[in-house]
């Protein structure tokens, strides 16, 4: 049996300890979390994932509607922008949501998994207006529900959603020869094809060829979205015929959806997937470097169980390795931030009075009176606020929270709240994007960088100590410097630590030290 | 010397009272004086795969308009013609002032060695690294150019970024810094974040740089406002280079156009020409004249217009030059033709030049980097001579 840390558990495994947190004892504590968190409801997407099915649905029918409209041009100016403003809203308030989920759960593994899974399978929400209240949907539905489960379903969830289809232009590419093609310029879109094998499955440089690529995209022709956002096979897209993948036919005539199934499921289960992602599982949890014998019994396990995930993750767990050298990894700013806030015993319970003092009501994601009252006004008035953060939310500076606010007032400002820059914008989602991590924004289909280079910088080093002055300014009134080293960081906080902090000048100089100190950053 | 006498020491004594306060003093008197060269090189990585043909579009060429049903201009449709064979797409049409004064050139039909597999984020690596193959250099090729670049020690180096990237990363010391970042730290407070750094060597390190690269950065900026969009990183850029910096490096990201290209591309063409036209706003009509501006991506793309309204990821592409004391106003390289036969593997712009030979020969040109440092080093496998067509600029 390997060595077992409850706090290399919470750090390395989980967004960090928390005050009173319930310590896990062994792996299997870890493990469990994978079974109970998603008996759980999620925070995102604001309502929950009917209501934002909703959302997607209105915003279809609304642009459908424009496409054909096409009469008035400034009044369908006008109704375009108001679809626009309501998907950002929707798309700021599941942000923060995104953020306090990480923050809240008791379950910090399987958090950190979905996490991890969401940027293995990368989309981004700035892709399109719809993206913005399809992407919360996309973690969701497609990845939380199977990250414990079979590889070949999270595959499948992951690659056929309609966030994918349309983030990687699948929705629009059709078989050269099929009948869609035929009187309508259209045709083939290699981006899901190619970051099917190089990104989701194989890996770059794993013995595939261009034509592979190629073929890999003509298979996935007729895989779209209709007009509710929903995906759909058009067998009218479809490239009929047989067409070879790594030397393995598809399809023939009529073509299926089954050819895109069988042909996920065959890279599924190829070693080179086994090896690829039992590789990042273990450079995302341990080291840049990934020690090989982990990665190998890693993927003996993918092997013997099929590729199933809760069995890969707990092969990595019984490592010896797995429990040792903490701190050689950066967390990213995304966990910085969270660890941050749990250190400070931000909850649930708590966070509202905490974090947004103002009444930030127009932007918190749980249902409210004046929340509601403030929905149901918009649903009867048609009318819309502005987002939040216009444009560019990383212009706003960390000290002056309300600076760059401007928002577009509804016609009857006394029905609705007053959306104003809360403490809790600014310490999650406007922090994210000056961190460079904003929110369900990734820079590529690859993700957010990993690797502890990137993320030990001095610009990073400059925001995060801005983040932690802050923090510590409105919400360590109640705590003293070394409690949060203790609650945070355990028997991992380093003399010289204590040491430093235990001589800063004032509480929130101690508390800035604290949350900048090396083991705060590192995991 | 594009610098008078007196502006350096006008300079001089105005940072002397700026910043005889600060915990680490930045402008070093003495490094600003003994400044061996004047010359700058700021290299632009273009992420995401910038095609070329739209941007530099042969309409020349008969058989481009039959590729690009939808994307082939004429100069009847707004094309910029520049010189009878090639048009320059209208979106970046704030360039051509630069054109005219032949402070912009483009080099047609380049790549890096990558070939066959077209992933982003190798052909990224290639190009940064400057290898001859996928994975085979792991630091920056720019990086390894300062050990090359006589009394380096005096010519810093700063990629404006959240983190370091690949092509300014290795053994020699360059600075990182976005252009958002303002860190106003008192200076006891400095004392206890060298102290709770002092045992971790990275961090250490780290904070040093983000002490001296803020302390610049506090000059330039002052009390403005400072943001992240590309505006504000190419005004860093050329700010830091007007002062003691001699390399710098950044990225114009959107370029992976694979549908909706007309709107997409024209879009990420205004942040490539605000980059460049801030660059010398920022720099100033002096330094503009020293400096030379690379501009370069990992790939170009498909010849085909794709069944989308857009392009896939292709081979050979476009190489921007731009500087205020270059012999522009020429689209460079050797043409390839796009006649049935001509592409390659039948779908890309066949390459008929080396993206890194443009590379070698600007750091030969500003620098004074010997073929010997080039070709080993820093381009391992790369041939290149003084005889390289891209020094006639």
């Amino acid at each position: 049996m390997a060595p077992f840390s409850p706090t290399i558990a919470a750090i390395r495994y989980g967004y960090g300890l928390a005050p009173d947190q319930i310590l896990s004892r062994n792996r299997d504590d870890l493990l469990v979390q994978l079974v109970d968190a998603p008996l759980k409801e999620s925070f995102f997407p604001i309502g929950g994932a009917f209501d934002a099915r909703q959302r997607a649905d209105d915003l279809a029918k609304g642009f459908e509607a424009l496409k054909i409209a096409k009469k008035d041009a400034e009044n369908d100016r006008a109704a375009r922008q108001q679809l626009q403003r309501k998907a950002e809203q929707s798309f700021q308030r599941d942000s923060l949501a995104r953020v306090l989920q990480a923050t809240f759960s008791p379950y910090g593994f399987h958090e950190r998994l979905a996490a991890f899974w969401f940027d293995h399978f990368s989309v981004n929400a700035h892709k399109s207006f719809p993206m913005r209240v399809i992407t919360p949907l996309y973690e969701v539905e497609a990845i939380r529900p199977h990250l414990a489960g079979s590889f070949r379903d999270l595959l499948q969830a992951a690659v056929l959603h309609p966030a994918m289809l349309i983030y990687l232009d699948q929705a629009q590419s059709t078989g050269p020869q099929s009948a869609a093609a035929q009187n309508r310029k259209k045709g083939l879109n290699e981006n899901l094809g190619r970051e099917l094998i190089e990104l989701h499955t194989m890996g770059a440089g794993s013995g595939y060829t261009q034509a592979d690529v190629r073929s890999a995209a003509l298979v996935l022709t007729g895989m779209t979205v209709d007009d509710h956002y929903e995906m759909l096979f058009r067998p009218r897209m479809a490239e009929p015929g047989e067409i070879k993948v790594l030397g393995v036919k598809y399809g023939g005539n009529p073509r299926s959806a089954d050819d895109c199934l069988v042909m996920l499921d065959d890279l599924a289960s190829r070693t080179e997937t086994a090896q690829h992602i039992c590789r990042k599982l273990v450079t995302h949890f341990i080291s840049d470097d990934p020690p090989p014998d982990v990665v190998t019994a890693m993927v003996q396990e993918w092997k013997a169980s099929d590729g199933h995930l809760a069995k890969v993750y707990a092969a990595m767990l019984d490592h010896p390795r797995a429990w040792q050298e903490p701190g050689a990894k950066m967390k990213l700013p995304f966990d910085y931030v969270v660890s941050g806030l749990r250190a400070f015993g931000i909850t649930r319970k708590n966070w509202r009075e905490r974090m947004s003092p103002d009444g930030d009501d127009s932007y918190t994601p749980f249902d409210t009176p004046t929340a509601a009252a403030a929905q149901q006004a918009l649903k009867s008035s048609g009318e819309e606020m502005a987002p939040a953060m216009p444009g560019d939310a990383g212009q706003m500076a960390m000290d002056k929270p309300a600076a760059s606010m401007k928002a577009v007032m509804p016609s009857d400002p006394a029905q609705l709240p007053k959306p104003k820059a809360s403490l809790a914008r600014t310490l999650t989602v406007a922090a994210l994007r000056r961190m460079g991590q904003p929110v369900w924004q990734p820079p590529s289909p690859a993700g957010f960088e990993e690797g502890v280079a990137s993320w030990l910088s001095p610009s990073q080093m400059s925001e995060r100590i801005l983040w932690a002055r802050k923090a510590a300014g409105t919400l360590g009134k109640d705590m003293e410097p070394k409690k949060l080293l203790e609650v945070s960081l355990a028997e991992q906080a380093r003399d010289d630590t204590i040491r430093v902090v235990g001589q800063a000048p004032n509480r929130v100089s101690g508390l800035t030290l604290a949350l900048s100190s090396p083991e705060f950053n590192r995991r | 010397m594009a610098f008078s006498q007196d502006m350096i020491l006008s300079r001089r004594s105005f940072l002397m009272t700026a910043c005889c306060a600060a915990a680490v003093p930045v402008f070093s008197p003495v490094s600003f004086a003994a400044m061996p060269g004047e010359n700058r090189f700021v290299t632009i990585v273009l992420r995401g795969a910038m095609d070329g043909l739209d941007l530099v579009q042969p309409y020349g060429d008969p058989a481009f308009a039959q590729f690009r049903p939808t994307l082939a201009l004429k100069p009847d449709d707004g094309l910029i013609d520049l010189d009878g064979h090639f048009g320059l797409n209208p979106a970046a049409d704030a360039l051509m002032p630069m054109w005219q004064a032949k402070e912009l050139a483009f080099v047609h039909a380049v790549s890096t060695p990558y070939r066959d597999q077209r992933s982003h984020f190798d052909g990224q690596d290639m190009l940064e690294s400057g290898s001859q193959a996928v994975h085979g250099e792991r630091t920056g090729w720019l990086n390894r150019a300062l050990s090359a670049i006589p009394r380096s020690e005096d010519r810093k180096a700063i990629d404006i970024n959240t983190s370091m990237e690949l092509i300014l990363s290795g053994p020699n010391e360059a600075d990182v810094w976005a252009s958002s970042s303002n860190m106003t730290m008192a200076a006891d407070e400095v004392g206890f974040f060298k102290r709770l750094y002092a045992n971790d060597a990275e961090f250490s390190r780290v904070l040093a740089e983000a002490l001296r690269t803020d302390m610049a950065a506090e000059q330039l900026f002052q009390d403005e406002k400072r943001g992240q969009g590309i505006r504000d990183i190419a005004k860093l850029a050329g700010g830091m280079l007007r002062e003691d910096y001699r390399i710098a490096s950044f990225s114009v990201d959107g370029w992976d156009t694979h549908a909706g290209q007309k709107a997409q591309f024209a879009r990420t063409v205004k942040d490539l020409t605000i980059a460049l036209t801030t660059l010398k706003d920022a720099l100033g009509p002096d330094v503009w004249k020293t400096t030379m501006v690379l501009a370069m991506t990992e790939f170009g793309r498909t010849v085909r217009e794709n069944g989308t309204g857009g392009t896939d990821h292709g081979t050979g592409g476009v190489a921007i030059l731009a500087g205020g004391g270059i012999q522009g106003g020429r689209v460079l390289g050797k043409w390839p033709e796009l006649g049935e036969g001509k592409l390659l593997d039948d779908r890309d712009l066949m390459p008929t030049g080396d993206v890194r030979e443009v590379a070698a020969a600007m750091l030969y040109r500003q620098f004074d980097v010997g073929s010997e440092a080039l070709t080993n080093g820093i381009f391992p496998g790369l041939s290149f001579d003084r005889s390289s067509a891209y020094l006639k600029i």
